[in-house]
């Protein structure tokens, strides 16, 4: 997962990878319920934790930026159409465009203001998440939480989630490859998108079904079966003591919202 | 002693094109095979039966005495693999965890596939890199990835199909380390390459094969010289008393 972010703990040294994945998947969840109920007051405070968490996770602020700056645009767009669409009692100011009479209400911004710092809090404890976990320990999660739950193979949908996120990137790359290999070609100067889209496709999913069987033909050279040695995990003091923390700030959260 | 048998292999593809015709071996325990051949001769092919990841229309395939067929679980555990491509054999979101993936499958203990992983890492000199990203080694360290993640399984038999390919110079030199590092260790070697120049020098013994069939089988320096009529290249690197030349001296 470390692979979607431009920089991951690769050892664990830093503490936020020491947590236990299941209390991470749990304090994602969480959070994310009580970012969506959180009024300014209690977003701040969400805010302030955050920064301080990232602040001791030692992640670096540059690539950080540089991994946010389309959500950033993004954010922006959310604002520009919140403020637009959401109508109000009290007048900010008004935009004449050609006929039309756009009326900016204090009520508007306050609204696109509040949708933004939700998601771009919810973005960022994402960011968290992946920064600092292996999607190996994803699968060892889901493979616990699927285990009580009846008629679902835990440990092959744990195996179909960890090779989906272990190949992503190799079809991305194929797919990046055929397009290049079919722009030197010429394709672009067909117009038709339909001959486009199946020139492209067809090949690609050739080449993805040969890497599929390649990969299932390795995996049986090594022995695969779904009855494996699957790695236990155990919660130690860290992680009982993040949740601590984690109520206590989701507790104040609620109150600074009274 | 025969670490590998093989009688009348005979093997067609599902539309019914021959694969192997025919084909008797049987390979000695400590051996280093190097298997020759033009493309679609059916040197891969040949591997595949070997670990049960192919099984014979004809003919009986047998690895440590037993057939591969009746027991392909234990063949595979008997008989390593290095695939070609070692970007489809990496499995593992670390180098670590794709070494783990075979010792775990056989159902080992935490501690034993530690144990495993550590050593095999550090038998190609990967341990260093134990936390790194796959896909970002180079290709000689994931071939070398490849080779570690079938020790952790401790097969008595290695084989390789194809090692060389895509590789750049200092790719094979580390490659070809660890192939003659684990036969001194005792293992058995099976290759097979259509570039002999750069194992030839290390290998007891040729096979060569065309259209799936094993034409010739002997010492290497009897064969070069009819290596071209098989479409394989013939290796020009010799000392002066005719020796092939190592590729890592």
């Amino acid at each position: 997962m470390g692979e979607l972010t431009n920089h991951f703990f690769s050892d664990k040294s830093c503490w936020l990878r020491r947590i236990d994945v299941r209390f991470k998947m749990v304090f994602l969840v969480f959070l994310s319920l009580v970012i969506i109920k959180a009024n300014f007051s209690g977003l701040l405070l969400l805010f302030l934790t955050q920064s301080l968490v990232f602040l001791a996770s030692r992640i670096s602020l540059k690539k950080t930026i540089k991994d946010f700056r389309f959500f950033f645009f993004f954010l922006m767009f959310i604002f520009l159409a919140q403020t637009l669409s959401v109508s109000g009692k009290n007048l900010l100011f008004q935009i004449h465009l050609f006929s039309l009479e756009i009326h900016i209400t204090q009520e508007a911004v306050a609204t696109g203001a509040l949708v933004c710092f939700r998601l771009f809090l919810i973005v960022v404890l994402g960011y968290l998440f992946i920064s600092s976990t292996l999607s190996s320990e994803v699968k060892m999660a889901v493979t616990w939480f699927l285990k009580p739950v009846p008629l679902i193979p835990e440990n092959r949908v744990a195996t179909m989630l960890s090779l989906l996120m272990r190949f992503l990137p190799l079809i991305l790359q194929q797919a990046g490859e055929t397009a290049a290999a079919q722009r030197a070609r010429g394709v672009n100067n067909r117009k038709n998108p339909v001959y486009r889209f199946m020139k492209f496709t067809i090949p690609m999913l050739r080449r993805t079904f040969l890497r599929t069987n390649d990969l299932i033909l390795a995996m049986e050279a090594r022995g695969y079966s779904e009855k494996r040695t699957i790695k236990k995990l155990s919660a130690n003091k860290l992680d009982w003591l993040s949740l601590v923390i984690v109520i206590a700030l989701s507790l104040l959260v609620m109150l600074a919202q009274m | 002693m025969n670490i590998i048998e093989i009688h009348n292999l005979v093997h067609r593809f599902s539309d019914g094109t021959p694969g192997l015709d025919g084909i008797n071996l049987t390979v000695r325990k400590g051996d280093f095979v190097v298997i020759a051949g033009a493309n679609g001769s059916g040197k891969t092919t040949l591997l595949k039966h070997l670990n049960g990841l192919l099984y014979p229309d004809a003919g009986t395939v047998k690895v440590d005495g037993f057939s591969v067929k009746k027991r392909p679980k234990a063949a595979r555990q008997f008989v390593g693999m290095v695939f070609q491509d070692a970007d489809t054999q990496i499995v593992g979101e670390t180098v670590y965890e794709d070494v783990a993936f075979g010792p775990e499958n056989l159902c080992l203990p935490e501690s034993e596939i530690k144990k495993r992983v550590e050593a095999a890492l550090r038998s190609v000199g990967l341990w260093a890199l134990r936390y790194q990203r796959p896909h970002l080694l180079s290709g000689g360290e994931k071939r070398r990835l490849a080779i570690a993640g079938v020790l952790t399984m401790k097969p008595k038999v290695l084989v390789f199909d194809e090692p060389f390919s895509n590789l750049d110079y200092p790719g094979i030199r580390q490659v070809l380390w660890q192939m003659i590092r684990l036969h001194k260790q005792g293992h058995t070697l099976i290759v097979t390459t259509h570039d002999l120049e750069k194992v030839i020098a290390h290998a007891q013994r040729l096979i060569i094969m065309k259209d799936g069939k094993l034409v010739r089988d002997g010492i290497p320096g009897d064969l070069v010289e009819e290596l071209e009529k098989f479409s394989i290249r013939k290796p020009y690197s010799r000392g002066l008393k005719g020796e092939f030349i190592s590729w890592v001296n």
